[in-house]
């Protein structure tokens, strides 16, 4: 093994910081979901690669900003959550059941993408792909950077809204104990239909940055479930920064793993890192 | 008894399909469905019966499949000589893994599950970098199968079903015995399991490796039935999902549930391989999910099981009751363990602290409490008590001090030893086994305690207990139909099944009408005869002086007073601490 | 709730009712065939290529006059991508359903459970994609994708001869890979090929199949800086890394990619000059080659119509329409469905494909490796090595 010239390492870990930052982004609405209202959702990926095709589709055949489909993508699928909650709430849905109903929700969605748009490769060609920027030695691609951006500004508006604000107080008084604060008359009901809502809408703005820096393939959403579900444990579950920041301690560590020894043992770093993080400070989650 | 007379006839007709000369197919198939019932049944043992989740099934599978692999490919090991192999492996990571997780008390649910599905990341990466696989994948075809069937599908479908039969059978037997209740005890209040005498970690260890061992033994059988096996194959996040998938349908808490929902979850997906639309079957897989879980959210055999309507159904009966109870009834059973006479010490404290982030909780605690006598130990909130009780009954180990019990010194023991030797406690807020009978509360108890008896013979003792607190008509019920008055009486029977020597009551008496707090003082005064010594730790004064031959004061985790009511109760110190009217009474 | 709880029910049996209108069985006429196919799961973006080819084929055979004056039906079913499925559903086709013929499935794996099935009921598969020769160990089994019974040796050398040709032979080599048996092995191959060769091997590193990130890998190739990288790349992981490299600005001067999507992969403007295996594309000598430009024309239209993104005709669509010519050639000459009579007639004769000439003569009854380099020249693909596959005039070019 030979060490790397600092170039290099910088690079892995300026990479790694940003798929790190997609981890954060896909993690934050399947954290607050979880930890907040209870429901582990796993049509959270679903979602977002749903959120994805409709980006590319918007993109490809409407000619539009990716980024502009993100208004569009945004409130429909606040919608769609809240809707999701709302066949969740009414059958009074145990966390571990919301689990499995999301997980049918996931092969219907699945499904539906493609039959819609087969299980063909799809890559959404934007203006932005090809802009990189310089910073020394080291490169900065646009689209990693808007998706580190966007990740970063919505993990820290989330925190500062449910910090800061009373409804974002209401959601946590709420979520730690619901006869209390509809007492202090909190509406929970509410609150929990528009936190579902809020968290299909990260779904897909987590769906726009795939799209912005991935090739699409339905089966591809399996693919992101256990590395996202380890940035959410290690970050703690209901918290926005957390993922985001465990997101990025993974990303990181897997990068430097494969700068300096087989990529191939990349995933041992992360695993084995939320393994120590579960037993020596289990209380984080 | 017909159970199991119906479950062997079934084994038997299922061992005599390869004699019909069906098709290939069918067998083949068959193989699938019991090998998804082997890989949930399996998973269900821990992680049904005892709540905890795991995620790891693909790791002890897989782990399976590559010892037979490597075994049989490598080594060139008869095939079934692997198997054996395979289950220890599988059994081996389990244990391993077990020791590590099971001691992290706050690595329960969410966090276990994850855990388990990091371990089979990180197995399988070490397999694919290894010279396990390396990469290419073990190609199985120069492994011969034995001729058990007359082809080679009867042969698998053979040794599949005999494996699904063994898991099966285990799993039945595993919910009836002990272990099971033990279990089950664990999924609903774990601390209080142990409490109760459950040795959890033994328990979960236990569950556990059986699980792993036959998850490991279906692996090591897949990797001939593939023939060819790969690292992204055997660990995908299929095989984890699917088996808890296929469990939760089923209904975890029943033996049957997960070979019931494997078998639905089997059929339904391979009946979308066929015709021109597997998408639209694919689909129509997720909404029979959907349907499902939604409207049988306890699983198919946990929403359909006779049991579930049963407790309602007997609420008005009264059982048969084993001994005729009423008040003043001198004929009940006496402590288990009866070492010393009367008036000997029972529990001696000395020195015994206890801090919590650096706040004293007990503070250099000296007691003593003297056979078949009752004790009240006051003090106002926030004062030590309930941590005294935490930390004689194990649950808290002591920074400091020794505890005596029935001349052993038990303060580094973990609390289901405690209980064993017959100590019990009660919780001021009761805390039930909410999925079990008000009847299995009080057996567990009779189990798992000092006189360690049968199922069958807990029974008897659980009723007569039930009778005792004038819980009988309640047998069948759950926990949650009784008010807080019975709920209370339940604490009692399930501490008393457990034949204690030592019964500490922590606040029994609050939340109660004076009405239920005169019949709840009658049956502490009928326990104590029966030669049971109390500690009684109580708010109410009026009831502490009936009640207490002796009373010792807690204040900020000193004790500030000890002697005979009266005296106590006219110390100047006890008035301060309760009244609150001088500074620091202690000094 | 209890309205909640039947509009819920209704929702669903509705739904279920379309699903089971959709999937209405024909009946089927005499000559049957069965294979299965990754239709759904991870592999189903190229199984979906050989369901239309085999559409195609099986319309075309029965336009005239299917298989001695029969028409002919194929069976497929989907075998979601698993190993254990495709076992379970050709034993199925065998002894079940009872077909005449099989094809095989797609992908290594489940190509080689189905092989263990045909094997223990005497059945000849002929097969579309499989990647290791030397696993294909049963005798009745013809692969229609033709490797050559030692691709880790032979394609390597190809590749090197096609880069020795070139205005600028490479002299150091950086091998990655991915660690997919298929390619990995050919990669390990490449390494020893290339030392033989005389290369200078500057970096070797492979990653788990499934890796989504790309980037230290491309840094890596970057400060090794070799003269030609070997990719062992499959699907998708051949554009992702070269999108890695392109936001590092780094280009190698020649790099090859072992199996990427080839749709994809032509697209990317970074992919300029990259080289590729294949045995089919879409233009002269493989046009002249009987039935193929028919072929290429019909696979255009549906492909389109079936809204799939590429839509053109190489390696896999090339393969299973070869996989269809053989069985076709086989059944007329011999005038028999009989397994053990066709596969005797395939180990003693050539067959015409639109690939070439395969014969099945050789270990595990492979024959020439008819591997050929591409490369992606004026965003499309052509195949520059050797000469006498190439298009017309096309050259290797370097940046």
């Amino acid at each position: 093994m030979n060490l790397p010239s600092p170039t290099l390492l910088a690079q892995a870990i300026l990479s790694g910081i940003f798929v790190g930052a997609l981890y954060g982004l896909l993690g934050l609405g399947l954290s607050l979901s979880w930890g907040l209202l209870r429901q582990i959702n796993l049509s959270h990926f679903a979602l977002a690669f749903l959120g994805a095709y409709l980006s590319y589709q918007l993109a490809t055949v409407g000619g539009v900003d990716p980024l502009v489909t993100l208004l569009v993508i945004a409130p429909l699928f606040f919608v769609l959550g809240a809707a999701i909650h709302g066949l969740l709430s009414r059958f009074a849905v145990t966390p571990l059941n919301s689990l499995l109903v999301t997980f049918g929700l996931t092969v219907i969605i699945e499904s539906v993408i493609q039959w819609y748009w087969t299980a063909d490769y799809r890559r959404l060609a934007s203006r932005y792909a090809d802009i990189t920027f310089r910073a020394g030695p080291l490169f900065v691609p646009l689209p990693e950077l808007m998706t580190f951006l966007l990740s970063v500004s919505l993990c820290v508006a989330v925190w500062a809204t449910l910090r800061y604000t009373d409804l974002g107080k209401a959601i946590r008084a709420a979520a730690e104990d619901a006869p209390i604060a509809a007492a202090f008359g909190v509406n929970q009901r509410t609150l929990a239909a528009l936190l579902s809502g809020v968290c299909a809408a990260l779904a897909g703005a987590a769906g726009v940055c795939l799209a912005l820096t991935y090739t699409l393939t339905p089966s591809q959403l399996y693919a992101w479930i256990g590395v996202v579900f380890a940035a959410v444990m290690i970050g703690g579950l209901g918290s926005a920064l957390g993922p985001l920041f465990a997101g990025i301690v993974i990303g990181v560590s897997e990068a430097i793993t494969m700068a300096l020894t087989a990529p191939s043992w990349a995933p041992l770093v992360s695993f084995s890192l939320l393994i120590v993080v579960l037993l020596v400070r289990p209380g984080r989650a | 008894m017909h159970v199991v007379g119906l479950f062997a006839a079934v084994a038997i007709a299922l061992a005599a399909v390869p004699f019909f000369g069906l098709p290939a197919f069918y067998e083949t198939f068959l193989y699938l469905v019991f090998h998804w019932i082997v890989l949930a049944t399996s998973w269900n043992i821990l992680s049904g019966y005892s709540g905890y989740f795991s995620f790891g099934q693909g790791a002890f599978f897989g782990l399976g499949v590559y010892a037979t692999a490597t075994l049989a490919a490598h080594y060139r090991w008869p095939f079934l000589a692997t198997l054996p192999m395979a289950a220890a492996a599988a059994a081996g990571l389990g244990l391993a893994l077990g020791t590590v997780v099971f001691r992290v008390k706050q690595v329960r649910g969410e966090l276990f599950a994850l855990l388990t599905l990091a371990v089979t990341f990180v197995l399988a990466t070490v397999i694919l970098n290894t010279s396990i696989d390396g990469g290419p994948g073990v190609y199985l075809s120069a492994v011969s199968l034995p001729a058990i069937g007359r082809t080679p599908a009867s042969t698998f479908y053979l040794l599949e079903l005999g494996l699904a039969v063994a898991t099966l059978a285990i799993a039945w037997w595993i919910a009836r015995s002990r272990l099971g209740t033990g279990l089950f005890a664990i999924h609903d209040d774990e601390d209080v399991a142990e409490v109760l005498g459950v040795p959890t970690f033994r328990c979960k260890q236990v569950a556990f490796a059986i699980g792993c061992a036959l998850a490991g033994a279906a692996g090591g059988i897949h990797a001939l039935f593939v023939s060819y096996v790969t690292v992204a194959e055997t660990f995908s996040i299929t095989v984890p999902l699917t088996v808890v998938l296929m469990s939760v349908l089923g209904g975890t808490r029943h033996w049957a549930g997960p070979a019931v929902g494997a078998a639905v979850i089997t059929i339904i997906s391979y009946a979308s391989t066929t015709g021109d639309h597997v998408l639209a079957g694919k689909a129509a897989v997720g909404v029979i999910l959907i349907a499902v879980i939604l409207f049988m959210p306890e699983g198919i055999l946990g929403t359909l099981r006779p049991g579930r309507t049963r407790s309602k159904r007997q609420q008005g009966e009264v059982p048969q009751a084993v001994v005729p109870a009423g008040p003043g009834d001198q004929d009940f059973p006496r402590p288990a363990i009866q070492s010393s006479t009367t008036g000997a010490r029972v529990l001696s404290l000395r020195e015994v602290s206890k801090a919590f982030a650096g706040i004293k909780a007990l503070d250099r605690v000296t007691l003593d409490v003297y056979r078949g006598e009752i004790l009240g130990l006051l003090g106002p909130n926030g004062s030590g008590k309930s941590t005294l009780i935490n930390v004689v009954s194990g649950y808290y180990s002591a920074d400091a001090g020794s505890i005596v019990f029935d001349g052993q010194s038990i303060e580094r023991w973990p609390p289901h030893r405690v209980a064993r030797i017959g100590l019990a406690r009660t919780y001021q807020i009761p805390r039930p086994f909410a999925h079990s009978s008000v009847l299995d509360n009080v057996v567990l108890t009779a189990m798992f305690g000092a006189p360690a008896l049968s199922r069958r013979d807990a029974l008897i003792e659980a009723r007569r207990w039930l009778d005792f607190t004038g819980l009988a008509s309640k047998a069948n019920a759950l926990p949650a139909e009784l008010n807080l008055h019975q709920r209370k009486f339940l604490e009692f029977s399930r501490a008393l099944a457990s034949r204690p020597q030592l019964l500490l009551l922590d606040e029994v008496l609050s939340g109660l009408t004076p009405t239920e707090i005169d019949s709840a003082v009658g049956l502490i005064r009928r326990i104590r005869d029966q030669g049971t010594t109390i500690v009684l730790v109580e708010h109410l004064m009026r009831a502490v002086i009936a009640l207490a031959d002796r009373i010792a004061v807690l204040d900020q985790g000193s004790l500030i007073a000890e002697g005979m009511p009266d005296d106590v109760m006219a110390q100047a110190a006890v008035k301060a601490a309760y009244l609150g009217t001088a500074a620091n009474v202690a000094g | 709730m209890r309205l909640t709880r039947y509009a819920v029910v209704a929702l669903l049996v509705g739904i279920m009712a379309l699903a089971q209108q959709a999937s209405a069985a024909p009946s089927g006429p005499p000559v049957r065939i069965g294979s299965t196919l990754a239709l759904t799961g991870p592999l189903a973006a190229t199984g979906q290529v050989h369901k239309l080819v085999g559409d195609i084929y099986v319309e075309q055979l029965n336009a005239r006059n299917g298989l001695l004056g029969r028409p002919v039906e194929w069976i497929v079913k989907d075998d979601q991508s698993k190993q254990d499925l495709a076992r379970t559903l050709y034993e199925q086709l065998i002894t079940v359903d009872k077909v005449d013929l099989l094809l095989g499935p797609y992908a290594t794996g489940n190509i080689l459970a189905a092989m263990a099935v045909a094997q223990r009921y005497n059945k000849m598969l002929i097969h579309h994609t499989f990647g290791i020769p030397s696993l294909a160990t049963y005798d009745m089994q013809f692969p229609a994708w033709s490797l050559g019974p030692d691709p880790a040796t032979t394609f390597p050398n190809t590749v090197l001869d096609a880069l020795a040709a070139s205005p600028k032979p490479p002299k150091t080599i950086a091998v990655v890979t991915s660690k997919f048996p298929s390619v990995q092995f050919v990669a390990m191959g490449a390494r020893e090929v290339a030392k033989k060769r005389g290369l200078k091997e500057v970096l070797f590193l492979d990653w788990e199949f499934g890796n989504r990130e790309f980037g230290p890998i491309a840094a890596r190739i970057k400060d090794a800086n070799p003269d030609f990288v070997w990719v062992g790349a499959i699907g998708l992981e051949g554009n992702q890394l070269l999108e890695a490299m392109k936001k590092i600005d780094y280009m190698p001067a020649e790099q090859f990619y072992m199996y990427p999507a080839p749709g994809p992969m032509v697209k990317a403007p970074e992919a300029k000059n990259a080289l590729a295996a294949t045995i089919f594309e879409e233009h002269a000598p493989f046009l002249n080659n009987p039935g193929a430009a028919e072929f290429v024309k019909t696979f255009n239209e549906r492909a389109a119509k079936a809204g799939l993104a590429d839509t053109a005709v190489e390696t896999q669509a090339a393969a299973s329409y070869t996989a269809w010519q053989i069985l076709e050639a086989a059944v007329t000459a011999t005038r028999s469905l009989d397994d053990k009579v066709l596969a005797q007639w395939l180990k003693t004769h050539t067959v015409d494909t639109i690939q070439g000439k395969l014969r099945f003569n050789g270990p595990s009854n492979y024959g020439d490796d008819l591997m050929r380099v591409k490369q992606v020249q004026n965003g499309r693909w052509v195949v520059v090595w050797p000469p006498e596959a190439a298009a017309p005039g096309a050259k290797l070019m370097v940046q």
